[in-house]
């Protein structure tokens, strides 16, 4: 045990954001998930426990979610008060339960998107979300950890928590989610589960309804095209055409240490790029032959590319968003990132310059979906599941992916929805930094979850832990 | 009157004087001696605010009552040191008016009065509103000793009061507060270096090594 | 009955910081012992600290820790001492004091953020560089005209001292921040009444024994001074071997210092670390006890060599270098500080920034609405949490102080106390409140907001404390002798006489603990488990994300939260005095002259 505990500091963590990116099961590829075309009509404003009177009501009467903003349209007056007879509605407040979502507080997309949802169901369902910002998911997972220790069971702290990868098995482990509620949200079945294995498998592990997805992602490059006018240079295509890019003017390019999300992604990315020949080791579980099968491309390009990189290698950037902050000051030409929205969604509001352009590599971008957990030992669980009921409705979800709002692809299967729904996800012009979505993409699967470890233990004893 | 009785002083245990005297009303006592002798530390002791590593036994009478186990402020022993130590956030009037025993005054009119009849007395009237910092070091010196006559203290202690006056002014101030003292019939004590106090004084004189 | 209440309040005072630190160390002892039920771990064993120093960077964090610690406490007291020696006599000093203040509130996180802005190969500094280098080269524009007319890149890989393996980033970064705590701790004690009219007349007769102003500040003030800001300076080393913020943000990761690395095992994904965590916390201690003794061995040789060149007679002490490096320490703290403001200041409201100009594209808004639309209730939990704890503890503060004074506790007691006053300072916090927060979990699970403000008094207490302690044990005593040989009972004397007489040292205090409780992180997130969000905690979440601009502007809000603070603690002693004059202006016939404001 304590052996064991030795090794597994050199391995990393996934330490400053919520490892939000999970696996998508073997052979899967998004592509055939969304353009799947099984139509189911949508039923869920007829169900109950759920009550969304305004979901069709707001599209069909006014465009966009100017409704929202507007608290006393009558219809959702009058179902409030249906809802609270027994009340006068000035007594609302007191009532009104509470549901507090550790989220990874870090960007001002996502929170502001928060905002709009809090106040979404304080209006419908008379809830009151809070959005807990967390620089670090892991602080949430160590204080539900610590409330299991004490022996608080029924009375948590945390309610909601965006999590996937490792923290969502950590938490699986010790047993600190809330099982088997994802299937009894009416929204669930749009991201058609039964066809789409990554809505309901987290880094390869199966999230037995404890977690239901939130949003999807896959890796793009973004470079600032006046640096490569004055450099007279083009960004690479490739993982090799990336280290000459990288050797002819070094110091521009650099990635995450491994124990950030984004970090390991570009190892994984790397890893199955070089090894084209050996892509299927990667869908199994890692055995130490494979991972020695792979390891001397990987290390060979790795050795090339670290002298060239920002700071010469020595120093590594810990966190994913430091590096959109280099690319803004422009001590960086070329990155990426795991949310292509966040790119022109930066320029909007002026994080990234205007000359920023974003592509997708030719051999290949790796995906996956991050997910709402719900901790076993919730106050308001029932709330709690209304509210990723309503996550997961079109209406949030088309907000969600709004490049102004936030930009997060959605996770629904836009074939289930209405057209007045399936309108809410056009988007109405093409921003000149944005990924352009009309050109084909080739996507990778993450490797198994043991891949993960394996890796990023392995680049740990060779270039050393960097905490 | 104060009577102090085989006082002696200790120093962590060790004693460092014995000393029985008599102070009559109006009296003055004069305690002499070099630095360090433990003049000062005599003085706390009668007021009670003796502090360690000092101790004190024997017995200090005021008024043929044994005071070494009353409460400080309850001991109506005044104390004055060189400094006039007048207490800057407060007026000159204020000062005096702090001292004044609770509800000696039926009004304000007549606590008012009271203030500018013993700032007359020492020739400072009018200087009620000042501010203590406006005030020259010889009207300080007068202000502190009528505060303390103000508390109508049973016995008062005067811990070298005039060594930081200058020598014209010290005759002078030494008077009044003999003076005033002995108008109000007060027994005192008088630590000093100046022989010209202990002259001044006009009382008994001991000497402590 | 006072007397009493003052004696119970030190109780309270002692228990308050003691429980919450021996809690959270025994939730750290025994996991670095093996002992974790949480995860299973049931036996005790001496194997995680094995595992722990079998680690093949472990001695190099711990150096670096201690370098780091050791090395920015002595140059920022050398540097503090120097400006003091230069300036201590000359009418800039209240000016320097006003130009360091505000680095004195600055939270750790915030001015690493800052310096990150300005000295980057893309920060002001260097945008300033390029403009000028290529104005000379090639005499294309001017380097005020805001436009370019070819592209400039920020340096790659030069070398800037950020990032660098040694530590000296983070030691100068320390240095930096510390200088402004150490020089102001001092100023405080020397400008004590009693103490300012002993150093005034040292200084005079040190002028006519023909002396130099230097010589006689390091041979007459410092010797005396010295002993009072010892205990500080010691809260200071402890807090610079353990720090988080500044190497987190400025330092090494190849590897870090130890408490970054303790920070990073106790969030690991993998609970188990917690043990190696929890070991590394014991040993964090134990480089910090090192630290200690390492200053004050070298207090002691430079004691040492002191005596001796003291009755050497020397009249001068390296007048002209001493004073020289004064200057130059100041005016690069202008620099710096003007350099930081500018950037920060700016980019809270850029549009596009292209470097190297120095002015960005156009102003927005949008920034500031973005924080502040997300602010009220941080805000409103920042202020009420702020208030309630500095008010708290500056009353138990007070009255312990107090308590010392009516009834002196014996040594023993006395020793006792103050060892616990600095537990909570030399106990990296990072280490005791993870075990803290599992206690609170055991007893009161719902008080979120009692666990909060208790872990934020135990922070805040200290500090207060030593601020207060100062002021508080220099008070001429004579002056309460006085008051209660005219029969006023111990209350009315520490109501009426003390704090009147201390109320500016009192309001700074206040301020003082109301800038510690704002800037703390951890411990809100900890024990409020974050539901109660602060200024802080959100500031510290958008400096781990993405948005240059959206960091500035929380720089700023936390820069200037705590001022108002200082401003009110500054202001409202003048504003007490003002009345005070007008009221004596308006009653007193007889006063011609107008009050001297009250030193």
């Amino acid at each position: 045990m304590l052996r064991d505990s030795a090794l597994l500091s050199m391995k990393a963590a996934c330490l400053r954001r919520f490892g939000k990116f999970s696996r998508l099961i073997k052979g899967l590829t998004l592509a055939s998930a969304v353009f799947s075309s099984q139509l189911i009509t949508a039923s869920h404003s007829f169900a109950v426990p759920f009550d969304i009177p305004s979901v069709d009501g707001s599209i069909v009467d006014v465009s966009g979610n100017e409704i929202q903003s507007q608290p006393q349209s009558p219809v959702r007056a009058s179902t409030a008060l249906k809802r609270t007879s027994a009340q006068s509605p000035k007594d609302d407040t007191q009532s009104k339960p509470l549901v507090r979502f550790h989220a990874w507080g870090g960007s001002a997309q996502v929170n502001g998107y928060l905002q709009w949802v809090a106040a979404q169901v304080s209006q419908r369902f008379n809830i009151e979300l809070q959005h807990v910002k967390l620089a670090d998911t892991s602080d949430a997972v160590s204080r539900v950890l610590a409330e299991k220790a004490a022996g608080n069971h029924d009375n948590g702290s945390v309610d909601l928590i965006w999590i996937n990868g490792e923290n969502f098995a950590a938490m699986k482990k010790h047993g600190l989610l809330a099982k088997d509620w994802v299937k009894e949200l009416d929204h669930f079945a749009l991201t058609r589960p039964e066809k789409n294995a990554a809505m309901v498998t987290d880094f390869g592990e199966p999230t037995l309804g404890m977690e239901a997805p939130w949003g999807k992602a896959s890796m793009v490059f973004y470079y600032r095209s006046a640096h490569m006018k004055a450099l007279d240079i083009t960004p690479g295509q490739t993982i090799n055409e990336l280290l000459r890019f990288s050797q002819k003017v070094p110091g521009r390019f650099t990635y995450p240490v491994p124990s950030d999300y984004l970090g390991i992604s570009f190892i994984k990315y790397a890893a199955i790029a070089l090894n084209g020949d050996k892509q299927s080791l990667f869908y199994q579980p890692v055995t130490e032959s494979s991972l020695q099968a792979v390891l001397p491309a990987l290390w060979a390009y790795l050795d090339q590319l670290h002298p060239t990189m920002w700071q010469q290698g020595e120093y590594m950037l810990r966190q994913a968003s430091q590096l959109q902050r280099l690319v803004g000051t422009g001590e960086l030409t070329l990155a990426f990132s795991f949310t292509a929205a966040e790119i022109p969604s930066a320029v909007n509001r002026f994080d990234l310059p205007d000359d920023v352009r974003t592509y997708a590599m030719q051999d290949g971008s790796l995906a996956n979906v991050h997910f709402v957990g719900l901790t076993y030992n919730s106050k308001n669980k029932t709330a709690a599941k209304t509210v990723v009921n309503f996550l997961l409705s079109p209406e949030a979800q088309a907000e969600k992916q709004k490049l102004a709002v936030w930009g997060d692809d959605t996770v629904l299967d836009v074939t289930l929805l209405t057209k007045a729904q399936a309108m809410l996800f056009k988007e109405a012009s093409v921003h000149r930094s944005a990924l352009d979505k009309s050109q084909p993409m080739v996507l990778l699967a993450e490797p198994h979850a043991s891949w993960t470890d394996k890796l990023r233990e392995a680049w740990f004893e060779r270039y050393g832990a960097r905490y | 009157m104060l009577s102090l009785e085989n006082v002696v002083i200790y120093r962590d245990d060790k004693p460092l004087f014995q000393l029985s005297a008599d102070v009559a009303k109006g009296e003055v006592l004069t305690v002499m001696g070099p630095s360090g002798a433990g003049k000062s530390t005599l003085l706390q002791a009668i007021a009670g605010q003796l502090q360690a590593p000092f101790s004190v036994t024997g017995q200090i009478k005021v008024n043929h009552v044994v005071i070494n186990d009353i409460d400080v402020h309850l001991r109506k022993v005044g104390i004055m040191f060189q400094d006039a130590l007048l207490f800057e956030h407060m007026t000159v009037g204020e000062n005096i008016a702090f001292a004044m025993p609770d509800k000696a005054y039926k009004n304000k009119q007549l606590k008012h009065d009271a203030i500018n009849t013993l700032l007359v007395a020492v020739e400072l009237d009018g200087i009620a509103d000042r501010n203590v910092n406006t005030l020259s070091g010889g009207q300080q010196a007068r202000v502190s000793l009528i505060r303390t006559l103000a508390s109508e203290p049973d016995v008062v202690l005067l811990d070298e009061p005039f060594s930081k006056l200058d020598v014209a002014l010290r005759s002078q101030i030494r008077s009044w507060t003999f003076s005033q003292l002995k108008a109000r019939n007060m027994p005192a004590v008088l630590v000093t270096h100046d022989k010209d106090d202990a002259l001044a004084a006009g009382g008994n004189v001991i000497e402590i090594l | 009955m006072f007397t009493h209440i003052t004696l119970v309040a030190r109780w309270c005072l002692l228990l308050l910081l003691c429980i919450p630190v021996l809690a959270g160390l025994v939730g750290v002892i025994f996991p670095a012992l093996g002992y974790f039920p949480a995860i299973g771990a049931n036996a005790f064993s001496t194997q995680v600290f094995a595992t722990l120093f079998g680690l093949p960077d472990i001695w190099q964090m711990m150096w670096l820790s201690l370098f780091t610690g050791v090395g920015s406490t002595l140059l920022a007291v050398i540097a503090a001492f120097c400006i003091l020696a230069t300036f201590y006599q000359s009418s800039l000093l209240g000016k320097i004091q006003g130009v360091l203040s505000p680095f004195l509130v600055f939270p750790h996180a915030a001015a690493a953020i800052s310096l990150l802005f300005v000295v980057s190969p893309s920060g002001i500094f260097a945008a300033i560089t390029t403009r000028l280098n290529a104005y000379f080269s090639h005499a294309f524009t001017s380097p005020f005209v805001n436009e370019i007319s070819e592209m400039a890149l920020p340096a790659a890989n030069d070398g800037t001292l950020l990032y660098d393996g040694l530590g000296l980033s983070i030691l100068i970064a320390l240095s930096l921040k510390e200088l402004p705590f150490i020089l102001l701790m001092t100023l405080s004690v020397m400008s004590q009444p009693l103490v300012k009219k002993k150093l005034t007349g040292y200084v005079k007769v040190g002028t006519a024994l023909g002396y130099s102003p230097t010589a006689s500040f390091f041979k007459l003030v410092l010797p005396t001074t010295f002993s009072q800001i010892k205990l500080p300076l010691l809260a200071v080393l402890v807090f610079a071997t353990s720090n988080v913020e500044i190497p987190l943000i400025l330092g090494p990761n190849n590897p870090s210092t130890l408490a970054v690395a303790i920070m990073h095992w106790f969030n690991h994904i993998d609970l188990s670390m917690r043990l190696l965590a929890s070991s590394a916390a014991v040993v964090q201690v134990a480089v910090s006890a090192v630290a200690v003794l390492l200053f004050l061995g070298t207090e002691r040789l430079v004691t040492y060599i002191g005596k001796r060149s003291l009755s050497g007679g020397n009249r001068y002490f390296a007048d002209g270098a001493l004073r020289a490096s004064g200057f130059v320490i100041m005016a690069f703290y202008i620099i710096l500080i003007c350099a930081v403001v500018y950037t920060v200041v700016v980019y809270s409201f850029a549009k596009q920034w292209h470097f190297p100009l120095l002015l960005p594209e156009g102003l927005t808004l949008l920034h500031w609405n973005t924080a502040i639309s997300a602010l009220t209730t941080p805000f409103i939990n920042t202020l009420l949490l702020g208030v309630l704890v500095s008010t708290t503890s500056l009353i138990l503060v007070l009255f312990t102080l107090e308590s010392e004074q009516l009834q002196p506790a014996r040594a023993v007691a006395s020793n006792a106390f103050s060892v616990s006053l600095f537990l909570p300072l030399l106990v990296p916090g990072v280490a005791f409140l993870y075990g803290l927060v599992w206690f609170q979990q055991l007893i009161f699970q719902n008080a979120v907001w009692f666990h909060t403000y208790v872990a934020h008094m135990v922070y805040v207490v200290p500090y207060v404390f030593l601020s207060m302690a100062v002021a508080y044990r220099k008070f001429d005593n004579r002056y309460a002798m006085v008051a209660q040989s005219l029969g006023k009972t111990p209350w009315q004397v520490f109501y009426h006489v003390k704090l009147p007489s201390l109320f500016s040292a009192i309001m700074v205090a206040w301020a003082l603990g109301l800038a510690i409780s704002f800037s703390q992180y951890l411990p809100t997130l900890l024990a409020s488990g974050g539901t109660i969000p602060t200024v802080t905690t959100e500031a510290v979440a958008s400096v781990s994300g993405s948005s240059t601009r959206l960091t500035a502007v929380y720089v700023i809000i936390q820069a200037v939260m705590p001022l108002i603070g200082f401003m009110i603690a500054w202001y409202m002693p003048v504003i007490a005095t003002r009345k005070r004059s007008r009221q004596m202006l308006v009653s007193g016939t007889h006063s011609n002259r107008s009050a001297n404001p009250v030193q």
